[in-house]
């Protein structure tokens, strides 16, 4: 489909106009430079939208494509493109992006470079999404990084140097092996080339060494982002020191990226390593799936609890990438990554909003808030439940998929996900218990306030969407149709 | 007439560039290391000439002349920098070029 | 009568540094800005003249203007162009020997660029003297700081031992070949090894004199001992000077040497007669070590220092692809470089000149005291790093790509592991910049030459991380220079 209007590259570099904006502003005139940027995160947001209107989910060829021969004399080009997988993964971003940029209004200290670099951050984030030129897409994939060592470094936590030098570390060291395949999946397809289009057709051809080689090492680099266990360790970290906004960031769309990445690249390019590697990829995401679970039982920090749920979370993508041979189950992935996206962004929010009251994080400082904060509770509970895969909430939906799809494939290791699910089931209701039932501390927690209107505003979408994609998950799943069973088949090469 | 064979001045050049290479190492005299550099830069001189007479061909020569002038240029520079050295800390002992760690 | 057209550029730069010389006599007591100000213009007057000068050549090909030496002199040009941009507050401060200060720079610049076209053994190896005597002064420059005194006597016994180790093993090549000419050694070589099946040990002797030669002008470990502590003493300019134009010139007379003459050596086949394996291992260790080392460096310009000693081994992996793309790749990397490495430093002369202070520790708090020079610093030190767009990326990545065609997996795994240790220190002078929460007492707005420099690094390093292509070009133009 031709479109004439370069749609995707005003969604990229809408947020870096916006970034330009807020640095000509007066570091003084603060107000301004929120709403500047929540105007331009806005305007971010209506380009994804209009892009989900004019998709045609018919088919599964990229749509909106641009291109543009940027440096001819590296093959490299300025390659734009989405199809069904990316796009959900643009409106999920762009619309975090949007809450966040709302939530950090409460950021006094340094606020033009925060909104600046948060700018930054977003062009980055979209940019992956739709780079369908694996130069373009390594470029992206690194621009992030520095506005989000800026982020967590300075508006952080405690620990926020240690937390942003190992995140930036951590996944610098990821990228390298990227790199490295990159490299060599360039040399080694004929005609040289570094369209992801291209490679998808020609790299299945490629010798099954090579295959087993560059799968190995695009795996480690998506595997950090992702984070499959064992490479998850500095998640914990980054999430509880990074301020509020950035935990939402980073659970939303940086953890999505590590699974687009293995969907869109060596998933759908590299079927002779998947099938080599599908078993053990499905044992660590089995292994993620408990000790996340397992380990978010044992914590006492709350933010800490909802970083580790999550690597519980992403090992369902995990399993359900292994089972690469069911559509339910590759389309169980994609549910699993808005809903983590929606949920685990809404909980960071949660937590954030208590913490800027309560000054703690501490789970056993608390106890029956329900009494003083009733909504704040109800809107936390819905989440918890959502997080623990209620029916009629869209964690039921991708996690269902997720199981039935990849059942035939790996029965045992199903069966033992399962428990995963009982286990979440604990640590939420556990932690729901503590915080919001009990006895109520009225000489320490008499002076809590209600969530406000904002921060209201800035959760309740992410609360329809999540009840409205448990309710009726079909257009979702036709925008996806197309796009997962052409992928599916892909991969059966 | 006997020649002397090109093996000979091959060697003697050889023994000439170590001598100088074990005296820059060795000694701890600043203008010491000077004159072991240039034994070096003369060991390679030796060198060429000898080759440019052995092969019949003039390009060796011609080296061996800006080699010299090179030489004495640097040896002009080196000298002055160890004035210089000598002015700031009255030693031209290289053990006392210890403000930086080697 | 010989058509010197060629040679006009050097020759127009030469008698225009004895311009500068003279001009100092009638320049104001306490000011740098004439000599400087004359400087600047030579440089750019000499870059005109690189135009119209492309593959000639003079006396039978001992020099030749072709792409490759164009291409290094533009980043000679460029360097000596920041050099003396960054130059003027420390020329400002001198009362004596200012116009001497520029004209070295300048006689120095024409070393190089008589190296860069030097395709004959002796007008390459005085192309390399005329390029390092006039640095021995600069380095040793300050007279009365005993840490300048040092940096240039330690360069000057390290640079003539290097020196007469290289020319050793150019007699040797001589005595082998019978020639100067690079070419005709090629040639010769060839003959003799089809003749004989053998090159003898003596070849070997000659191929390891020359590389430890080089690698002493290069810093390679392990020849790079004096690299921190000349760099450290000269004035900040100058070691700047030294870090880029010296290190491109250094790499300039191997890419001329072991790609021009000596590239049927280059395969580990022709082992134990080759240089690639040998220089593969010299990269290796001198990324490992030059990284590892950086990163207790508390001096900045220490700090510089190793980072440049692990940047030349970068370099090093393109040159041990010895492929048309890994003299293009290097030629990039050594034009990004430039901008990025002399933009650090003189933003590290322009603090040091106000604070006296060159620890990474007083930096702190540098972003909300002078936010826009430590904004460009951030740059010039991400560009270092390797992070894209800018154009530090693009080098690595195209220096990378070489290597991995050329087979050279191992060791772009091994760069590119290094090169996460590298992000480490990198990080944090941006971490004292930016995230250091102390208060930075000194506001500091650069003069306007320093400026000029600075915005001329900055656009170059985000420029041609984006729109690279007309530079790439120009590098693939100069890989063409040779036959591999």
């Amino acid at each position: 489909m031709t479109y004439s209007f370069p749609i995707l590259s005003f969604i990229v570099f809408t947020p870096l106009l916006g970034m330009i904006v807020v640095m000509l502003l007066n570091r003084e005139r603060v107000t301004a430079i929120r709403w500047m940027s929540a105007v331009f995160a806005f305007i971010t947001m209506i380009f994804t939208l209009i892009v989900l209107k004019d998709y045609d989910s018919s088919t599964a060829s990229m749509q909106f494509m641009e291109s543009f021969n940027w440096i001819p004399s590296i093959n490299a080009s300025y390659l734009l493109g989405v199809d069904g997988i990316s796009v959900p993964m643009l409106l999920l971003t762009s619309l975090l992006s949007l809450v966040a940029i709302v939530i950090s209004f409460n950021i006094t200290n340094r606020v033009k470079e925060y909104f600046a670099f948060f700018l930054l951050l977003e062009c980055g984030m979209l940019g992956v999404f739709v780079a369908l030129d694996f130069f373009l897409f390594y470029v992206f994939w690194e621009v992030m990084l520095v506005p989000m060592y800026f982020l967590i470094g300075i508006w952080g936590g405690p620990r926020r140097e240690y937390a942003a030098i190992k995140f930036f570390l951590y996944t610098l060291f990821g990228s390298i092996f990227m790199l490295v395949a990159i490299l060599v999946m360039y040399f080694t397809s004929d005609p040289h080339t570094l369209s992801m289009i291209e490679l998808i057709k020609t790299a299945p051809t490629f010798s099954r060494g090579v295959q087993i080689f560059a799968f190995a090492f695009f795996f480690i680099a998506f595997a950090i982002k992702v984070p499959v266990w064992p490479f998850h360790t500095w998640l914990p970290d980054a999430h509880v020191e990074a301020p509020t906004a950035i935990s939402i960031i980073l659970a939303g769309v940086l953890l999505k990226m590590g699974t687009y990445g293995m969907l869109r690249v060596s998933w759908a390019m590299l079927p002779q390593g998947l099938h080599y590697f599908a078993v053990p990829i499905a044992i660590l995401g089995l292994i993620g799936i408990i000790y996340g679970a397992l380990v978010s039982m044992a914590q006492k920090d709350l933010k800490k609890l909802v970083a580790y749920s999550s690597v519980s979370h992403m090992g369902y993508c995990m399993v359900a990438l292994a089972a690469y041979g069911s559509v339910t189950a590759i389309a169980g992935c994609m549910f699993q990554l808005v809903s983590h996206g929606l949920i685990t962004g809404a909980m960071f929010l949660l937590v954030g909003v208590l913490y800027d009251r309560a000054h703690t994080r501490e789970i056993a400082a608390f106890g029956g808030l329900a009494n003083k904060l009733p909504v704040f509770t109800g809107i936390f509970t819905l989440f918890g439940m959502a997080s623990l895969g209620l029916p009629g909430m869209s964690g039921f939906i991708s996690e269902f998929m997720v199981f039935v799809g990849s059942f035939k494939a790996y029965p045992i290791i199903v069966g033992l996900a399962v428990l995963g699910v009982v286990l979440t089931a604990a640590y939420i209701l556990r932690m729901i218990q503590k915080i919001f039932l009990g006895e109520f501390d009225i000489a320490k927690w008499g002076g809590l306030t209600e969530i406000n209107l904002r921060e209201i505003l800035c959760v309740s979408p992410l609360a329809i969407l999540t009840i409205f994609i448990g309710v009726y998950p079909k257009p979702l799943a036709d925008l996806m149709r197309a796009t997962l069973e052409n992928l599916v088949v892909l991969m059966a090469r | 007439m006997m020649t002397v064979p090109l093996d000979y001045y091959i060697i003697l050049s050889a023994f000439l560039f170590a001598i100088g290479a074990i005296g820059v190492v060795v000694s701890r005299n600043l203008i010491v290391m000077f004159m072991a550099v240039e034994i070096m830069l003369n060991a390679a001189n030796l060198a060429l000439i000898a080759f440019s007479r052995f092969l019949k061909l003039m390009d060796g020569h011609v080296f061996v002349f800006l080699v010299m002038t090179v030489a004495a240029a640097e040896a002009a520079v080196g000298l002055a920098i160890v004035i210089a050295v000598f002015r700031a800390r009255e030693s031209v002992n290289a053990d006392s070029l210890n403000l930086m760690k080697w | 009568m010989v058509n010197l057209t060629p040679l006009l550029p050097e020759l127009f730069l030469f008698c225009w540094a004895l311009v500068v010389l003279a001009s100092d006599l009638f320049s104001k007591r306490r000011s740098a800005s004439l000599p400087g100000y004359l400087s600047l213009a030579g440089l750019v007057i000499t870059g005109f003249l690189l135009i119209p000068a492309h593959d000639a050549y003079l006396w039978g090909g001992m020099f030749v203007s072709d792409p490759f030496a164009v291409f290094f002199k533009i980043i000679f040009l460029g360097a000596a162009f920041m050099a003396i941009g960054s130059s003027f507050g420390l020329a400002g401060r001198m009362t004596h020997h200012r116009g001497e200060y520029f004209t070295l720079i300048l006689f120095s610049t024409v070393g190089m660029m008589f190296l860069a076209s030097a395709k004959e053994l002796i007008t390459l190896y005085v192309g390399l003297e005329l390029t390092t005597i006039p640095l021995y002064v600069l380095a040793a420059y300050t007279k009365s700081s005993r840490a300048s005194t040092e940096a240039g006597l330690k360069y000057m016994i390290i640079g003539a031992v290097s020196s007469a180790v290289l020319l050793y093993g150019l007699s040797i090549i001589y005595g082998l070949t019978g020639t100067t000419f690079l070419q005709q050694i090629t040639i010769n070589l060839s003959i003799y090894w089809l003749s004989y099946g053998e090159l003898g040990p003596a070849f070997s002797i000659a191929l390891m004199a020359i590389l430890a030669g080089l690698a002493f002008k290069l810093a390679l470990v392990p020849f790079h001992m004096w690299a921190p502590d000349v760099y450290e003493g000269s004035p900040t300019p100058v070691t700047a000077f030294l870090s880029v134009g010296s290190k491109a010139a250094g790499l300039a007379a191997i890419v001329r040497i072991f790609v021009g003459a000596f590239i049927a050596f280059a395969t580990p086949v022709m082992a134990p007669r080759d240089w690639g394996s040998t220089l593969a291992v010299l990269a290796a260790i001198t990324m490992i070590v030059g990284n590892i080392v950086a990163i207790r460096q508390t001096n900045i310009k220490r700090m510089l220092a190793y980072s440049s000693i692990a940047q030349a081994g970068y370099i090093m992996v393109g040159v041990v692809a010895a492929s048309n793309l890994g003299v293009s790749a290097i030629s990039f990397y050594v034009f990004s470089y430039m901008f990025a490495n002399m933009g650090a430093f003189a933003i590290v002369a322009i603090i040091a000149e106000r604070t006296g202070s060159e620890q990474i520790a007083d930096l702190a708090g540098f972003s909300k005291s002078s936010p826009v020079l430590a904004g460009l610093m951030a740059i010039f030190i991400l560009s270092l790093a390797g992070i894209p767009p800018l154009a530090g990326f693009l080098a690595k990545y195209y220096v990378f790509a070489a290597a991995v065609q050329a087979g050279y997996t191992w060791l772009v795994v091994l760069a590119l592991l290094t090169s996460v240790i590298a992000y480490y220190y990198y990080a944090n002078v941006i971490r004292m910049m930016y995230l250091s929460a102390d208060p930075n007492p000194h506001h500091i707005v650069p003069s306007f030459p320093a400026g000029l420099v600075l915005a001329l690094a900055g656009i170059g390093v985000i420029l041609f991380g984006l729109m690279p292509e007309p530079i790439l070009k120009l590098a693939i133009a100069a890989a063409s220079s040779f036959v591999f």
